[in-house]
């Protein structure tokens, strides 16, 4: 296990009362319970060091409520410092942003900017497949709800693609005087279902969503189960983060950012596509 | 007509932003005492599964109790588990669970918490009910009457849907929070 300064800072910082636990002949050491970041909440509450060294919520009455010292000792612990892609001058980076003392930035649960992509298993023409749910929290008159944001199903990509129109294609269109003949000849577009795409529009984008909903309305798409989850943030100007959960051993473990890029509005873009496969 | 329309409209419209306001207000102390009030739930809970689980339990005895354990759940709550080797969740019904439970028909039953929970902040949904999710850590043992040992430690993360209802006592109105358990998702850890 790596020993990082952030684990000692987190040592530091675990109560008294969290101590090993002796179940008869079994004997469990809870620290490292306390110092896993158990929910996503909790996530949020220790980024914005609205969670006290006992685990108790502080709210804004509250002495040590965001405040400076207290983030400085969380910030750090909430990385996955086991993993290599996470380089030590990015995190001083983003972690010295956020820390400002004069503008500090904190997460807002319901400050948009931040989506769940949920691994899912589906029966689709008899057997099991992977699809990928993406997943906003929407605000409503009455609270929020988590949406459907889009969808990605590797069978709907193949079958119905994005046309490539950036290539003038010379060879599949009906002609400008189709409508003379009655548009008789569109036999041909539905004569090849694979070059189908170029006869739309040159603005046509498929709506995966919306078959994901037929084929699920239609009974030939069924839900089997949940596989795992992550969520990406965007919600921080100029980086993007992800948390993931590390179920292990020790004292780093829970939601943690398991990657950091420092982005710009360009790159944001193209990353928010990636991440949609669009 | 018309102008009494819209009265009624802005009326309704205050009333309904007031009770948007009121729900989203909970305060600190509120907070406290609804979140004892769901871990009271959880231990009870608990309890349920220890005495279900335990061979010693006569069979009417268990059914009584699974009748009283589905007391603390809403309709339809799903229990989702998955272990280390699978990370697929398995769904029961909370009673389908708990009846499997009784089948497993351990000689002895313990199930010991341990003192680190996590409590998440109340949320508003749509429909005006607040939720919240409440993770605990379990060890299960269960002993069968040849000796074996079947034990894991298991991160249990709870829903709690918190309502603010009314009843009348002495003809009078009374306001209380009732706290009622949810889908719980169970996740074997390494620790």
């Amino acid at each position: 296990m790596i020993f990082a300064p952030a684990i000692f800072f987190l040592l530091v910082f675990i109560p008294c009362h969290a101590q090993s636990q002796t179940f008869g002949d079994f004997k469990y050491d809870e620290t490292a319970l306390y110092a896993e970041t158990k929910q996503v909440n909790q996530f949020f509450r220790r980024f914005n060091g609205e969670e006290d060294k006992q685990g108790e919520r502080l709210y804004e009455k509250d002495r040590d409520f965001r405040t400076y010292k207290l983030r400085k000792k969380y910030v750090p612990t909430l990385f996955n410092l086991e993993s290599s892609i996470l380089n030590d001058a990015g995190k001083e980076n983003f972690s010295e942003l956020v820390l400002d003392k004069d503008k500090p930035v904190f997460l807002d649960f319901h400050g948009g900017a931040w989506l769940c992509e949920l691994n899912t298993l589906f029966i689709y023409e008899g057997r099991e497949q992977e699809l990928t749910l993406f997943l906003v929290l929407q605000e409503e008159v009455v609270g929020s709800k988590w949406v459907i944001d889009g969808v990605y199903f590797e069978p709907f990509y193949d079958l119905l693609k994005k046309p490539d129109n950036s290539n003038f294609n010379d060879s599949k269109f009906l002609h400008p005087l189709s409508h003379e003949v009655g548009f008789m000849n569109i036999f041909r577009v539905f004569n090849e279902s694979d070059s189908l795409e170029y006869f739309g529009n040159k603005y046509f984008q498929p709506d995966y969503l919306s078959l994901f909903f037929y084929e699920i309305k239609k009974g030939r798409l069924e839900f089997k189960t949940v596989k795992d989850l992550k969520f990406h943030f965007f919600q921080i100007d100029g980086w993007y983060f992800e948390l993931t959960y590390f179920n292990r051993a020790g004292y780093n473990s829970g939601w943690l950012i398991s990657n950091l890029l420092e982005i710009d509005e360009k790159n944001r873009d193209i990353l928010l596509n990636y991440i949609y496969h669009e | 007509m018309k102008r009494f329309s819209l009265i009624l409209i802005i009326m309704t419209g205050m009333a309904f932003s007031y009770t948007t306001q009121a729900q989203t207000d909970i305060s600190p102390e509120r907070k406290r005492a609804i979140d004892s009030l769901a871990m009271e739930k959880i231990r009870d809970l608990g309890k349920y599964i220890s005495i279900i689980g335990n061979k010693q339990t006569p069979f009417s005895e268990a059914k009584r109790v699974i009748d009283r354990t589905l007391e603390l759940f809403v309709e339809e709550a799903q229990m989702g588990v998955s272990s280390l080797s699978r990370e697929e969740v398995i769904y029961y019904a909370i009673r389908e669970y708990l009846e499997r439970l009784m089948l497993l028909n351990y000689d002895k039953v313990k199930i010991e918490w341990f003192n680190i929970q996590y409590i998440s902040d109340l949320e508003l949904q749509p429909d005006g009910r607040y939720v919240g999710v409440i993770t605990i850590f379990q060890r299960f043992e269960g002993t069968s009457d040849d000796g074996l040992i079947y034990k894991d430690v298991t991160k249990k993360d709870i829903t709690v849907y918190v309502e603010r209802k009314q009843t009348q006592i002495g003809g009078k109105l009374i306001g209380f929070w009732d706290v009622l358990l949810g889908d719980i998702r169970v996740v074997e850890t390494t620790k």
